[in-house]
């Protein structure tokens, strides 16, 4: 993967109106690769929760006969945090409550077709 | 609506003949119906539909059509697909509304009815059908209480009493494959899912770990309280939500519904469960 894809990634999603970060995370270490996050974001606590988050549900998905997880979204009273799950990588997306939540699913989405 | 002049007509025969994504098939359908013309009215919306999927008035006059016809089922299909798009679609609710009275699913009858209601107060046939199932029925906050009937045995008022039957007014959205209320340990209080679901499992790994690390996730980052959480996994969308008391509710839909609608869906079925429980405690 090279740096200009991650770049590319970053810039895609950050420019969503309303995220306040974004991270590429190692999906088995829980660490960030890249991010992009603003002030008062802590890109560490972030890609370990969110990783966390994922694995949990993933394997909750995948033992409840609903299949391969993909991505999960959650909503809590002050912002979003998205996940989408890239192979070995994962695509983190915090954003805050007023965010455009379809358009931050849909580049997201584009953001994980690139790095896979 | 006023009758189509013969050159509206041809209008927009031409029109449609001319681009297959106009929308004239809309009007040229509705006045091939007005003149018993069913077939080629339903010929014309299907083609229409394959275009634009997602006009609400093409789906309502097809679920017409397929009702005018004798399917009914095809018909609440449609309406369905309606208020999927338009949730507060006055003609589907209604149309759901007497197709479940006439199966006998008086639960979810009522609540396409008072929805239907709710749009337009002034309809005399909802108003009648829902005054024959307050006899039939009374609600919670009328007759029952005044005259301090007993409790009719439950078979009598699917949908009400039985756990499992919660979440059945729901059913008539295709995208809907079921709804669980969970305790704190996972375990099942309300509702089913799909027939080959091991629910008491499902419950156990969904339910109690979702809702723990949603909990850490949202805390540790300073966001507050957690509302919801969308899983998108292959098979279907997932959407888990706090009830209070520890409980968490999980609907699951089609892997295909748009994200908005699951949370719509999400929202009723929190309603009917905390109906329930309400009614239970």
């Amino acid at each position: 993967m090279t740096d200009e894809v991650f770049a590319t990634v970053l810039d895609r999603v950050s420019r969503v109106p309303g995220v306040r970060g974004v991270l590429v995370v190692d999906a088995q270490a829980g660490v960030p690769v890249v991010a992009e996050v603003e002030d008062g974001v802590a890109d560490s606590a972030v890609a370990a929760l969110a990783t966390a988050l994922f694995r949990r549900a993933a394997r909750a998905a995948e033992g409840s006969e609903f299949g391969h997880l993909d991505a999960l979204q959650l909503e809590a009273e002050g912002g979003h945090v998205v996940v989408a799950g890239a192979g070995e990588l994962l695509l983190v997306a915090v954003a805050a409550g007023d965010a455009q939540l379809g358009l931050l699913r849909l580049e997201v989405q584009r953001a994980v077709e690139d790095l896979w | 609506m006023r009758t189509p002049a013969p050159a509206d007509l041809q209008r927009w025969s031409e029109e449609v003949a001319r681009d297959p994504d106009s929308l004239a098939f809309l009007p040229l359908a509705q006045a091939y119906r007005r003149q018993g013309k069913r077939e080629a009215a339903l010929r014309l919306c299907l083609r229409g539909l394959e275009r634009h999927p997602a006009h609400v008035e093409a789906h309502a006059l097809l679920a017409r059509l397929y009702l005018e016809e004798g399917d009914r089922e095809k018909a609440c299909d449609e309406w369905a697909i309606v208020l999927r798009l338009d949730p507060e679609n006055f003609e589907a609710h209604r149309g759901l509304g007497f197709a479940y009275l006439e199966r006998g699913q008086y639960g979810a009858a009522r609540d396409h009815l008072e929805r239907a209601a709710a749009v337009r107060p002034g309809d005399p046939a909802v108003r009648e059908a829902l005054a024959f199932l307050e006899e039939l029925q009374p609600s919670s906050n009328g007759q029952r209480e005044a005259t301090e009937r007993p409790e009719p045995p439950a078979a009598a008022t699917p949908g009400v009493h039985d756990p499992r039957r919660v979440f059945e007014p729901l059913m008539a959205d295709a995208s809907f494959l079921g709804a669980l209320v969970l305790d704190e340990q996972g375990l099942v209080l309300v509702g089913t899912l799909a027939p080959d679901q091991d629910v008491d499992a499902l419950g156990a790994t969904l339910g109690g770990a979702v809702h723990d690390e949603a909990t850490r996730t949202a805390t540790h980052l300073g966001l507050g309280a957690w509302k919801g959480i969308l899983l998108e996994t292959t098979r279907a969308l997932i959407h888990l939500s706090p009830l209070g008391s520890g409980l968490v509710l999980l609907v699951a839909l089609r892997r295909d519904t748009p994200a908005g609608w699951a949370r719509h869906a999400a929202s009723r079925a929190a309603e009917l469960a905390r109906g329930f429980l309400e009614g239970r405690a």
